[in-house]
């Protein structure tokens, strides 16, 4: 373009990402703009499902002041059913929603338009390949958790069970945390499995307990698979013991 | 403006007419044009589909009434803001677009509630509406003063600005007509012209435009397009003289003018907005149009200039 002579006043834009993108594709990508619509649907769902969770399944959330309340850090919890996630988050204090990133099967809730909007929208999920990608899917969550403050909500069995069972947890989680100072917290939700087995269609009134643990940190383990292994068995182990009590 | 009261009036019920017959006919030319004379129409098709959707949308909200008419508006104000603060980076600031988004609000307040005082006649507080401005400017600028931040701080309080005071405030001036005696005159007449001189300039300069007309801005236009949208402009206010029966000769020419020269104008200033960015399209709202701000932009510039003329002839109620 010409230039005109005289006065030239530049300023610095930095027009979203995702400008020119269909709604879909902006939920679909990660991290996803923030956008004032989205958190004030957010809220609003956390609030109604908070209250559904506490009338319908008499929730309880035991040691809650086991999270870390400033920094970033991991929640790895059991999966049982769709209502982990929805406990977990309601276990969060409200003003922290938006940082909060349970990671969800790409394949599952990134493929068509209403569980999308579920993942995106409501649960602010960040998509992880589980067949392909893991890499990739490993080095976002190290990204979002190298911004202080965001909260990464795994499940480390990485599909639900199918018979009420805890599974065996992915080495990723490990690969994720070994040799870092992040906090990993483990929770345990009991009742899920009862409430909302695979394959219904709509939740049933059981009642469910979420306990949620002291934090551990893997700070003094070098990053190999090795460590990795290990810190996978130990989680397990912790979210085990939880269940128990 | 109430449903009963629209489905009563002539001049409701003629524009709907008028609009029905256009689209039908545009149709018609352009499934001419695509399988008979086998041109190829793929952009314009988009967009004449897309029109499909918003007209019924435009005549539902004036049917809907008074109150319907402004929420839908405001709503609309809100989506043009925030498609401008996405695109100039804005949005990252909540501080400053929220401090917009409670100006737009407050303008749709402004337009609904009749003054407190009851010393201007019928609905619409028009004297704080048209004050509005000082109120939000006040707000943008004490937003930095009140977070103790000073980069960058200019920027953001001189976008917040022009967000509030054009896409919500001088927007907003189609709200407030909903509250004018003659309402469905002046508001079906000001959206249609606007449509109108908007397909006549690109039809025109399709046609005989050749010389670009600011070429920097947006490279499309030409004067052939620019002088073809203004005839068809000054003309269209005779021929739907029904709109506004009490209008004479020089009113006549006035809203010619004002449709003909703001409309296009309008539309070049989010044209300005959008090369300085370095962008195509301000969203991705509606197809073949782009966003939703490229569609109202040249309502921007039309609705308070007819607003402030029909009102300074004859009073607005």
């Amino acid at each position: 373009m010409r230039r005109e002579p005289g006065f030239d006043m530049t300023w610095r834009y930095e027009p979203a990402a995702d400008l020119d993108q269909s709604l879909a594709e902006r939920l679909r990508r990660f991290p996803r703009e923030p956008d004032l619509t989205v958190y004030a649907v957010r809220s609003a769902a956390a609030l109604l499902l908070r209250g559904w969770l506490r009338l319908f399944h008499r929730l309880r959330i035991t040691g809650r002041e086991n999270l870390p309340k400033e920094g970033s850090f991991v929640i790895v919890c059991n999966h049982t059913s769709h209502l982990d996630t929805l406990c977990v988050l309601a276990a969060m204090p409200l003003p922290k929603l938006h940082r909060v990133f349970p990671a969800a099967a790409q394949d599952y809730f990134f493929i068509s338009a209403p569980r999308l909007a579920i993942a995106a929208i409501v649960v602010n999920a960040l998509p992880f390949g589980r067949q392909k990608h893991i890499r990739q899917s490993l080095e976002l969550c190290r990204s979002l958790l190298a911004n202080p403050g965001n909260v990464l909500v795994l499940f480390p069995e990485g599909t639900r069970t199918s018979t009420g069972a805890l599974g065996e947890f992915k080495p990723g989680i490990g690969s994720l945390v070994a040799g870092t100072d992040l906090p990993v917290v483990p929770c345990h939700l009991r009742g899920g499995f009862e409430a909302w087995p695979r394959g219904k269609w709509f939740p049933r009134p059981r009642k469910l307990h979420l306990r949620i643990g002291k934090p551990r940190s893997y700070a003094a383990l070098p990053n190999d698979k090795e460590s990795a292994k290990r810190i996978s068995a130990d989680l397990r182990e912790a979210v085990a013991a939880l269940g128990m009590d | 403006m109430t449903p009963q009261a629209a489905l009563q009036s002539e001049i409701f019920r003629t524009y709907a007419w008028i609009v029905a017959g256009v689209l039908v006919a545009a149709g018609l030319a352009l499934a001419v044009l695509r399988w008979i004379l086998k041109k190829e129409v793929g952009s314009v098709w988009l967009t004449y589909r897309s029109w499909l959707i918003m007209a019924p949308l435009i005549f539902g909200s004036i049917l809907g009434g008074r109150v319907v008419f402004i929420v839908v508006l405001c709503l609309l104000a809100g989506i043009g803001f925030k498609e401008f603060a996405r695109a100039t980076g804005l949005y990252r600031d909540w501080w400053l677009t929220g401090a917009v988004y409670i100006g737009i609000i407050a303008v749709g307040i402004t337009c609904l509630v009749p003054q407190p005082q009851g010393e201007e006649p019928g609905n619409g507080w028009y004297g704080l509406f048209v004050a509005l401005p000082v109120f939000a400017v006040a707000l943008i600028l004490l937003i930095p003063i009140a977070r103790n931040r000073v980069q960058g701080q200019l920027q953001g309080v001189a976008l917040a600005i022009v967000g509030f005071i054009y896409m919500g405030w001088m927007f907003g001036h189609l709200a407030f007509m909903a509250n004018a005696t003659h309402a469905y005159g002046y508001l079906l007449y000001v959206i249609f012209a606007t449509e109108i001189n908007d397909v006549a300039a690109f039809t025109c300069g399709r046609l005989f435009g050749r010389r670009p007309f600011r070429s920097n801005i947006s490279p499309k236009k030409t004067w052939g397009g620019t002088l073809g949208a203004l005839a068809v402009s000054l003309i269209l206010p005779w021929l739907l003289r029904f709109s506004f029966p009490h209008f004479g000769a020089k009113q006549l020419l006035l809203t010619g003018l004002i449709v003909g020269i703001g409309g296009q104008l309008g539309d070049l200033v989010i044209s300005v907005i959008k090369r300085d960015i370095g962008i195509k399209d301000m969203g991705s709202g509606i197809p073949g149009h782009g966003g939703v701000l490229d569609r109202i932009d040249s309502l921007i510039y039309v609705a308070p200039l007819f607003l402030h003329m029909a009102g300074y002839f004859y009073g607005l109620r």
